[in-house]
């Protein structure tokens, strides 16, 4: 039976690195090549030997999809390309593909700069991995090869997040990498046809919550930079060039001009250009609303809002700053960080994860004294915030998602199986769909029932309704007698006939002929005729005629009768059939090997 | 409405939300609940009331909003589904027996009881482990289901006055029978001791009763003789006898608070301010565990009332609410008017002295710590 199947690699039941194998029709295509942001050592890397013990991998791969930039599904990206050795194609959305290199070489530097680790991959690395990478753009089919394609449909999520759809021959699956299925401020939901894939794959990280609406996430935000600015405080926000920045800013902008508060906010222009120069490239990208907002007006004029100059820093009084980067590893604002660190009315909102090594991690994790350079401390006595704002899914959009797709079965990762044996039960419930929940490691093979569509001509298709009956119904299949040919890629069911016409070959006749002896005193005529009144009382409703010429005939089948040389009570019977009418023939020989019954004349 | 228009009005309460809620956590059910019961500190149980198959989830509290120290650096604002499983019918009363893994629903239909594990570390599937059971096998409003403080897993349980009874989850055996020839609904039933329990009827009268003893049960009569008026009632089963005070709202709004020793006597009433008197069905009344005085009232529209029953007077006057939580019927994402949302159900904290959770009929739950108005201008309270 054909089969597709599935492994997330890594070690145990680490969540944290995306990185999953599919083996569909014969092609093997890896989705995502996350690392795992709390391990220093090979364990962040996924488990690559699974696919080759050493050597590169790219003779066991058709290709490499990554969904999104960020790290825990594209950090391993230049290792395996680069370090273990991958040559073949790599695929990501537009966006993704400018954004990434710059998260991964600000992760590099982290990594060996701050941390002076060694067995990690260079800048050059980056380069040259990016080199292998062909965009996709959204609802786009991308042959692969011959067999294998792919398109990308929108994720939500971040800029240029991207579900993507897996199809060979008449199989296939979809990979929902991260999505979220409600809109929020700059990105749309995720969004994908009824595309009935064999399996869907989704995380099952946020499956089992239920989560808080983002209004509430922005009322906290909004709140606690209110405090600090009513009691004098400056905020810091250290965010990435995309994705919250604006949706901050359009927030707090909002909330100035509805409050009508005058303290001063400022965006770090290295920010500013960047983000635009993101933002005109992917504008299909983002929701409606902020297309609007672009058409109308550049991205950054705001009216509460300026650019920031490094003196203002030391301004007196109140005001928010948003700076890159934005873990607080470098660069501007954790300059501002040291300068507003000691001063307890000030605060630091992190609107995002922090990787291990950057001030960010630190503060995060509740460091109060920090080792800056020339083993200076910092003491850290201003109010830290953590907010997550990223956009995922929860237990009911996974239910929307199936319910979008409609995939034959449904296969989760990164989840403890214990743990989710209610959600199993839900779509198993509701959808009769199986659900699948492979450890890290573990493979998963489902069974595809593919249809193969074959064109039928129309002759056999009315032939086969003249013959009446009921109609065909997937219940009850009828059995029908055709031709099928395979041509080039297409196939078609014909009737014998018009089959043999188009291949220019003769139908052969294939007759079978066999003797039976009887015990019979009369004449070689009576004899036939006394089968013939036989097999007339036997086999009602069969055409049986005795021609004048001395056979007997049933259907198609000849009987004749000869006597035999040596004895003339000995009879031999001649049966001769064609193929068409073996069953009746074989009967007939079995039936008269019986011999004749006495009473008949 | 407009979809603008209608952002704009969420975002004027949003934004007065930052000064008259510390904390408020937005969430939407898949289907709406009209339960919603402590099984923890930090869980809750919810359960569907549609009239086929339904789900009863067990949620866990978001961890910033129960992190004390370090709430800042907590950035979990989520349910956690721990535990979730399947009913047959719609869930209409759900109680947890204290101390056990154990809960006890009913589905409004009759006045059988399920019970039902809900689940350890090593699963998290609710299943159903048994049923007892009731006197009716049709009900118009099914049972009130209350558990028993102690150690020992009993409820208490009945749709009308007549049939309550007591019964050991174990053996399903009846431990104790109200003894009254009365018919009359229950609209609430609750223990306010280990062994002395109060039964509020629809008509607002109220019986108190021991279950050690057969003797007849107290009886304190409705405060109105309104026909058509239906009546709640919760006690306040606090430490101090002078705390044990009981409350009756009616379906026209009526208020009174009595003392649980003396019911019939002089206590204090309002008249609250209900926008549509008349027109609710799950009116849900509660005593605040940690504030003195404070009842909040939930059920006659999409909001939660809370009032400090120390302003009340002997005579029903009208009384202002001290706070009022209208973030159902201002997010209700209803666009059929004719049917607003109404809150199903509200709940407060046992600890945490202004906290509450409250579900309304379009699936939303809020989590909400509110600010006392008469505090406000201060630091925030901790």
């Amino acid at each position: 039976m054909p089969e597709i199947k599935v492994t997330p690699l890594g070690a145990g039941q680490d969540v944290g690195r995306s990185c999953i194998l599919v083996s569909i029709g014969g092609k093997n295509i890896m989705l995502d090549c996350g690392m795992h942001m709390g391990y220093n050592d090979d364990r962040r890397f996924p488990d690559f030997s699974y696919i080759t013990q050493n050597g590169r991998l790219t003779d066991f791969l058709d290709c490499l999809i990554i969904s999104h930039f960020h790290l825990d599904h594209c950090g391993a990206l230049p290792y395996m390309s680069e370090m273990v050795g991958y040559d073949g194609p790599i695929y990501m959305t537009h966006p993704t593909k400018a954004i990434c290199p710059i998260l991964l070489e600000d992760f590099r530097k982290i990594t060996v700069d701050k941390k002076g680790e060694t067995n990690f991959f260079t800048s050059q690395m980056i380069k040259d991995c990016m080199k292998k990478v062909i965009p996709l753009n959204l609802h786009q089919t991308v042959q692969v090869d011959d067999e294998l394609e792919i398109k990308a449909y929108y994720a939500g999520h971040v800029l240029g997040a991207a579900m993507v759809h897996i199809k060979v021959g008449s199989e296939s699956v979809v990979y929902t990498g991260d999505y979220n299925m409600t809109p929020d401020r700059h990105l749309g939901a995720a969004w994908i046809d009824k595309c009935r894939p064999d399996i869907l794959i989704s995380e099952s990280t946020y499956a089992t919550t239920i989560r808080d609406s983002k209004r509430c996430r922005e009322r906290d935000f909004l709140k606690k930079v209110h405090e600090s600015i009513e009691r004098g405080g400056k905020v810091l926000i250290p965010v990435f060039a995309l994705g919250r920045a604006q949706e901050l800013c359009i927030l707090l902008e909002t909330f100035w001009e509805r409050m009508n508060l005058k303290a001063p906010i400022y965006f770090s222009t290295g920010l500013t250009e960047k983000a635009n120069h993101y933002y005109k490239l992917f504008i299909t990208w983002t929701n409606q609303k902020i297309r609007k907002t672009f058409v109308q007006r550049n991205m950054f004029e705001f009216k509460h809002i300026k650019a920031f100059d490094r003196s203002y820093a030391d301004n007196p009084g109140p005001m928010v700053v948003f700076a890159t980067p934005g873990m607080l590893h470098a660069g501007q604002s954790l300059q501002i960080f040291k300068k507003w660190a000691g001063n307890e009315k000030n605060m630091v909102i992190m609107p995002g994860y922090c990787v291990q090594g950057t001030i960010g991690h630190k503060i995060l994790n509740g460091q109060r004294k920090l080792e800056m350079e020339g083993r200076a401390t910092l003491d850290v006595k201003l109010q830290v915030e953590y907010m997550s704002f990223s956009a995922h899914a929860d237990a009911k959009g996974i239910m929307q998602l199936i319910r979008m797709a409609e995939p034959r079965n449904m296969l989760l990762v990164h989840g403890e199986a214990v743990k989710m044996e209610f959600l199993k039960g839900k779509i198993e419930q509701e959808f009769s769909i199986d659900c699948y929940m492979p450890a890290n490691g573990e493979t998963t093979t489902v069974t595809t029932n593919p249809s193969v569509p074959v064109d039928i001509s129309l002759n056999l298709l009315k032939r086969e309704m003249a013959l009446g009956g009921p109609l065909p119904d997937p219940k009850k299949p009828r059995t029908m007698h055709g031709t099928l040919i395979m041509k080039e890629n297409s196939l078609k069911l014909v009737s014998s006939e018009q089959a043999l016409k188009e291949l220019g070959l003769n139908e052969h006749q294939l007759r079978f002929t066999c003797h039976v002896q009887l015990q019979d005193p009369h004449s070689d005529a009576d004899t036939l005729h006394r089968i013939y009144t036989h097999l007339k009382s036997v086999l009602k409703g069969y055409t049986i005629q005795h021609l004048p010429d001395g056979t007997v005939i049933v259907e198609s089948i000849v009987i004749k009768v000869s006597s035999s040389a040596e004895d003339s009570n000995t009879k031999v019977l001649l049966l001769s059939w064609s193929y068409q009418d073996e069953d009746l023939g074989s009967f007939l020989s079995s039936l008269l090997k019986k011999g004749l019954p006495s009473g008949i004349c | 409405m407009e979809d603008a228009e209608f952002e704009d009005i969420l975002d004027d309460w949003f934004i007065e939300s930052l000064k008259t809620y510390k904390d408020l956590h937005v969430y939407q059910l898949e289907h709406p609940t009209q339960v919603l019961e402590w099984t923890s500190g930090n869980s809750v149980c919810v359960a569907g009331y549609s009239q086929s198959k339904n789900e009863i989830l067990e949620l866990r509290l978001p961890l910033k909003l129960l992190a004390d120290e370090n709430k800042s650096l907590c950035a979990e604002r989520d349910f956690k589904v721990s535990h979730g499983g399947f009913t047959d019918g719609p869930v209409r009363c759900l109680t947890h027996i204290p101390g056990t893994r154990c809960a006890v629903t009913n589905d409004g239909l009759s006045s059988d009881l399920q019970v039902w594990d809900l689940g350890g570390e090593e699963s998290d599937v609710i299943r159903r482990t048994g049923s007892i059971k009731g006197k009716r096998s049709a009900s118009e409003r099914g049972s009130r289901i209350a558990a028993r403080p102690s150690s020992a897993p009993q409820v208490l349980h009945g749709a009308q006055i007549s049939d309550v009874q007591l019964t050991e989850l174990a053996s399903g055996e009846t431990l104790y029978k109200l003894e009254t020839d009365s018919a009359d609904p229950l609209s609430s039933l609750q223990f306010v001791s280990d062994t002395v329990f109060l039964a509020g009827c629809c008509n607002g009268s109220v019986y108190v009763a021991d279950t050690r003893t057969s003797a007849p049960p107290q009886l304190s009569h409705s405060p109105s003789s309104a026909e058509s008026v239906i009546w709640w009632t919760d006690a306040a089963a606090g430490p101090r006898p002078s705390s044990r005070r009981v409350i009756r709202v009616s379906s026209s709004g009526q208020a009174v608070v009595s003392d649980l020793r003396n019911l019939g006597g002089a206590g204090c009433q309002a008249q609250l301010d209900v926008q549509t008197p008349g027109r609710c069905s799950q009116v849900k009344v509660s005593w605040a565990p940690t504030l003195d005085d404070c009842i909040s009232v939930s059920g006659f529209s999409g909001v939660v009332q809370i009032y400090n029953t120390r302003l009340w007077g002997a005579e029903p006057q009208e009384a202002r609410p001290l706070f009022e939580h209208r973030g159902h019927a201002v997010s209700s994402q209803q666009t059929d008017d004719s049917v607003p949302t109404f809150v199903t159900s509200h709940i407060w904290h046992p600890e945490r002295p202004r906290t509450l959770l409250s579900a309304a009929s379009d699936g939303s739950v809020h989590v909400w710590d509110w600010v006392d108005p008469n505090r406000q201008g201060g630091s925030p309270t901790p």
